[in-house]
């Protein structure tokens, strides 16, 4: 992707979701330049399915327009490794921005939600005072979808034990964790390309060009936008919906009952641009 | 650095442990040895117990909860990580806790008294105690521990060299590492150390009686008498570990048992009632329960130490229930840490903590009625 197309697209996601002119003034609004920003990438299916990096320079370029100092700026994902796979360069310190691991540095106490007992990454739980999940569009197995929400099981850690009846309440019960939902400012989501099915892991067949990128205030309305599109790609395929394929997405009016965001699609207001 | 505060954490919690000689073989630092989709980083073996389902993905059948894992996903342990349709196994000999624990440790109380046991673990655990006491080490994944890499005639060597006649799988939960541990009962086995797995019982029938012959003795959690109680503290169900006790006293293997009391969640008398009933009627009365004293810690912090006054009426209702072998544990020093002969009422094996004070027993049998007394005792 050019990195000017890609800026323009994030530009005007940031704008659209939070109603501003410019995407420079929705970051001034989300963040303040006392902010450590961190943003949580989902790179678990490698290069050809995780966010690419000319979207996050974009993001990380118009919070740093807002103010924010670049070394204060963290792009983050699991481990070194993933973000290598998935194309990004590990920096410690920067310049331009910080981009880390969180590599096993979590909490040396697990802190409880719901149903979860979880180490979060200290990334998340102290270094950061702002979140950004920044996810793709793509099928789960389990969950149905995983997108912006799911997306904070690589802060935990010990996502594994939470995948039972389609990873709800779990995936609720992450994200409203204090650590998560009071430092949340934005979602956004890569869907450049997406996948429809054969999720988490990279399914060539799968894949599609949605061509878009989505942001929102909101992580369920981002989540319920995701679902969307991969059920109306599925449809296309003539394939079946998510539910009758046995991997109903629950977790979504989960979320809305926890007071995350809205999941009712009449509720949805869509900006395109 | 976290690694390593982990590892000492689990090393701290050993008790009675004698420093290992030579010392094992690291792995190089964990840093970056990956998660789900970097596991390729971590030694793999193909699981042993699994089933190929359609799309690549896989059935894990080692466990009672048969995990459907996708590609590059793991099941519910964390340490089985499918590959491409291929489920392996992340944690074969690679032990992040290792220690010579005495037997009385795990606690085996039938078992060689006053021997050592080559104790090791792996990370990994297939169920979530909220009051795990290993939880640093069970409820992480393999790349966020720290490990030696430690293969089975290794590991049996240096318990030679450590003095131990018997291996324990324990600490974390040996089913998640379930190849390992008949790896080493095998090669146990070949160098006359007795191998001994301390689980959680939450097995599936085919992988239990694949591995049961091989094994001198098995202490299982029987974490509670509810069903209730397993799902909503543990995460699991009673049902398949009731299954599990079964088979192990059809296939003949020595078994202990365990029950951590909790206060309020599983210490009521009806409750402590009907699980020493069906213990007595379903497996015998001379398979030794253990009443232990529950601590708080990880998510269970809530709650206090169980009261002494607690375990000794458990003590009283096991023995009401007939069976022959009642114990109390984490209570250094009370009368219930004692082996009493069920004949003549003397005691056999007097014991403060993990330590024999004194072992009256005359070829497994008691010496002033020579009534036999049940156990692997040479």
């Amino acid at each position: 992707m050019e990195p000017e197309t890609a800026h323009r697209a994030m530009d005007a996601a940031l704008a659209a979701s939070v109603g501003t002119e410019t995407g420079q003034a929705a970051a001034a609004a989300l963040f303040s330049r006392h902010d450590t920003v961190g943003i949580k990438l989902n790179c678990l299916a490698g290069k050809m399915l995780s966010p690419r990096v000319e979207l996050v320079e974009a993001l990380v370029d118009l919070v740093a327009a807002a103010g924010v100092d670049r070394r204060r700026i963290i792009v983050f994902e699991r481990s070194d490794r993933e973000l290598r796979r998935a194309g990004f360069t590990i920096r410690e310190q920067g310049p331009p921005y910080r981009c880390i691991g969180t590599n096993n540095d979590f909490d040396p106490l697990p802190s409880s939600s719901g149903e979860i007992g979880s180490c979060f990454a200290r990334l998340v739980s102290t270094t950061c005072t702002a979140l950004v999940s920044l996810g793709v569009v793509k099928d789960h197995d389990l969950s149905g979808v995983s997108a912006g929400m799911k997306n904070w099981y690589g802060a935990i850690h010990n996502p594994n034990k939470y995948h039972d009846n389609g990873c709800d309440p779990y995936i609720v019960d992450v994200a409203r964790h204090p650590f998560i939902r009071d430092k949340l400012r934005l979602t956004v989501l890569d869907g450049v390309v997406a996948q429809c099915h054969g999720g988490p892991a990279y399914r060539p067949g799968a894949t599609f060009e949605l061509g878009k990128v989505a942001a929102s205030t909101d992580p369920v309305a981002a989540d319920l936008w995701a679902w969307r599109e991969i059920e109306a790609e599925r449809a296309r395929r003539g394939m079946p919906t998510l539910e009758a394929a046995g991997r109903p997405v629950r977790y979504l009016a989960t979320a809305a009952k926890s007071g995350l965001g809205v999941a009712d699609p009449e509720k949805l207001l869509l900006v395109t641009t | 650095m976290t690694m390593d505060r982990r590892r000492l954490v689990v090393l701290g919690t050993a008790g009675a442990v004698s420093a290992l000689q030579p010392p094992l073989p690291r792995l190089a630092a964990a840093v970056d040895r990956g998660s789900s989709a970097a596991g390729d980083e971590l030694p793999a073996r193909e699981a042993s117990w699994y089933k190929k389902l359609a799309e690549g993905r896989v059935e894990c059948e080692l466990c009672p909860k048969s995990c459907r894992v996708a590609d590059m996903e793991r099941g519910t342990c964390g340490v089985r990580e499918n590959r491409g349709g291929t489920y392996y196994t992340l944690v074969h000999s690679l032990a992040c806790a290792v220690h010579v624990d005495p037997i009385e440790k795990k606690p085996f109380f039938h078992v060689l008294p006053g021997e050592r046991a080559f104790s090791f673990s792996t990370a990994g655990c297939n169920v979530e105690c909220k009051f795990c006491q290993n939880w640093e080490l069970s409820q992480f994944r393999p790349e966020q521990v720290d490990a030696y890499d430690l293969p089975p005639k290794t590991l049996v060597d240096a318990a030679r060299r450590n003095g131990a006649r018997l291996t324990a799988a324990t600490y974390g939960e040996p089913v998640v590492f379930w190849e390992y541990v008949r790896d080493v009962a095998v090669a146990a086995n070949a160098a006359g150390i007795r191998p001994t797995v301390v689980s959680n019982g939450y097995i599936q029938e085919r992988p239990l009686r694949e591995v049961l012959p091989l094994l001198s003795a098995i202490k299982v959690d029987l974490k509670a008498f509810r069903d209730e109680f397993y799902r909503e503290q543990v995460r699991g169900e009673l049902e398949p570990v009731l299954k599990t006790l079964r088979i192990i006293k059809e296939v003949g293997v020595w078994l202990e048992i365990v029950v951590l009391l909790i206060p309020t969640l599983n210490d009521s008398p009806a409750e402590v009632r009907e699980l020493c009933a069906w213990v007595e009627g379903t497996l015998g009365p001379d398979v030794p329960v253990h009443f232990t004293r529950f601590h708080p810690t990880y998510r269970l912090t809530d709650l206090p130490p169980t009261p002494v006054a607690s375990l000794e009426r458990a003590w009283e209702i096991g023995r009401e229930a007939g069976l022959n072998h009642v114990y109390l544990g984490n209570v250094p020093g009370h009368p219930g840490e004692n082996t009493v002969c069920p004949g003549c009422g003397g005691i056999l094996i007097r014991r403060v903590g993990f330590r024999i004070i004194k072992n009256r027993l005359d070829n497994g049998s008691c010496p002033d009625c020579h009534r036999p007394i049940p156990g692997v005792w040479s």
